[in-house]
C-alpha cells in the first residue's frame, strides 16, 4: 500500500519503541512521519507546520492525547484534519472522552501494522 | 573469605535483621515493599536497554531488506523472471514476519505499561500503611482502591481487580488467566 506523496502523519507516543514501530509502519508505506513524545511537543510540531493525520497515544506526560485532540481542534487549521487514538485503553469512558474530544476513530493497541495503514487509509 | 571475616559478616546481617525487626510491622511492610519496586525498576531499567537494542536492530534489518525488495523490483525484466519472482516471495515472506515482529515489540510496550502499573501500585500501598490513622479508615482505604483501579486500562483488567477486591477465593488463579489473555492485536473504531 502506498501513500500521497508528501502526506505527513504525527505520531505521538511517550515509549520510544512504539513511536519506532508506527514509524517503521507508516514510512514503509511511503508516508513521512514527525514524532512527539507528548502533548506537548505534538501541540508545537502540529502549530509550526501542517500536518495531514495526527496518530496519538492516550496516557503521556504533561499532556495526554485527549487533551492534544481538543487543543488541536481549537486551531483552525485542524478542524478538519483526521485524529487517530492509538492506545492500550479500551474502556467504554475514555473512548467517549476520545470522541467527544474530536477524535476520529479509535485503536486499541497493539496495532496489526496492514489494519492501521488502511484506517488510515480510509480517514485521509 | 576467612572464617572471621564469615562469622563477622553473619553478625552484621543478625544485627541488621533485629533492627529491621523491631521497628513497628507498618514500616517493615513499607520498607519490604519498597524494595519489591526496586527490584522491578532495576528489572525493568536493564530490559528497556535490552529492548531498545533490539528495536533498533530490528529496523535496520527491515530498513535494508525494503531497499533489497525495491532493488529486486527494479530488476530488467530479462533478468528478473525466474530469479525476481523467487526474490520477491522470499520478499514477501520476511515482510509478513516484520510485521509479525511489529505486533509482538508492541506487548513489551503493553508489559512495561502493566509494570510501571505495579510499580507505582507498591509505591503508594508502602506510603498509605505508614500513615496507621489512615490504615483504621475504611473510606481512606476505598480512596486507594479507587486511585489503583484508574491504572488498570483494560475491561478484563478491571473485572479481575474488582474480583480481587470483593475477595473472591479464586481471585488469584483467575488474575493470572484472565490476564494472560489472547495475543490478538487491538480493536479498531471509527466514530
Amino acid at each position: 500500500m502506498s501513500a500521497a506523496p508528501q502526506q505527513t502523519i504525527l505520531a505521538v507516543d511517550d515509549s520510544a519503541s512504539m513511536r519506532q514501530m508506527v514509524r517503521f509502519t507508516l514510512e514503509g508505506a511511503g508516508y513521512k512521519v514527525v514524532q512527539a513524545a507528548d502533548g506537548v511537543e505534538a501541540l508545537e510540531l502540529a502549530r509550526n507546520g501542517p500536518v495531514d493525520l495526527v496518530l496519538t497515544d492516550v496516557n503521556m506526560p504533561r499532556m495526554d492525547g485527549i487533551a492534544l485532540v481538543r487543543e488541536l481542534r481549537s486551531l483552525d487549521s485542524y478542524k478538519f484534519v483526521p485524529m487517530l487514538v492509538l492506545t492500550t485503553e479500551s474502556g467504554q469512558e475514555t473512548k467517549m472522552r476520545g470522541k467527544q474530544a474530536g477524535a476520529t476513530g479509535w485503536i486499541v493497541k497493539p496495532f496489526n501494522p496492514e489494519q492501521l495503514l488502511a484506517t488510515i487509509g480510509r480517514v485521509l | 573469605m576467612s572464617t572471621s571475616s564469615g562469622t563477622a559478616d553473619t553478625a552484621i546481617i543478625n544485627a541488621a535483621a533485629l533492627q529491621a525487626a523491631a521497628m513497628p510491622p507498618e514500616h517493615q511492610i513499607a520498607q519490604m515493599l519498597g524494595l519489591c519496586e526496586s527490584q522491578l525498576e532495576s528489572a525493568q531499567h536493564e530490559s528497556d536497554q535490552s529492548v531498545d537494542t533490539l528495536v533498533q536492530a530490528f529496523t535496520s534489518m527491515a530498513e535494508i531488506t525494503r531497499n533489497i525488495g525495491a532493488q529486486a523490483a527494479a530488476l530488467p525484466v530479462e533478468r528478473g523472471s525466474a530469479e525476481g519472482a523467487e526474490l520477491q516471495a522470499q520478499l514477501a515472506k520476511l515482510s509478513q514476519q516484520m510485521a509479525a515482529a511489529v505486533v509482538a515489540f508492541q506487548f513489551y510496550d503493553k508489559f512495561t505499561q502493566r509494570l510501571g502499573h505495579v510499580r507505582y501500585s507498591l509505591s503508594a500501598l508502602a506510603l498509605f500503611v505508614c500513615n496507621p490513622a489512615q490504615v483504621q479508615q475504611p473510606e481512606q482505604w476505598a480512596k486507594l482502591h479507587s486511585t489503583l483501579r484508574r491504572l488498570y486500562r483494560t475491561q478484563a483488567e478491571r473485572e479481575v481487580f474488582q474480583m480481587v477486591m470483593d475477595g473472591s477465593e479464586s481471585a488469584t488463579e483467575n488474575t493470572s488467566v484472565a490476564l494472560r489473555g489472547p495475543a490478538a492485536t487491538g480493536d479498531i473504531e471509527l466514530f
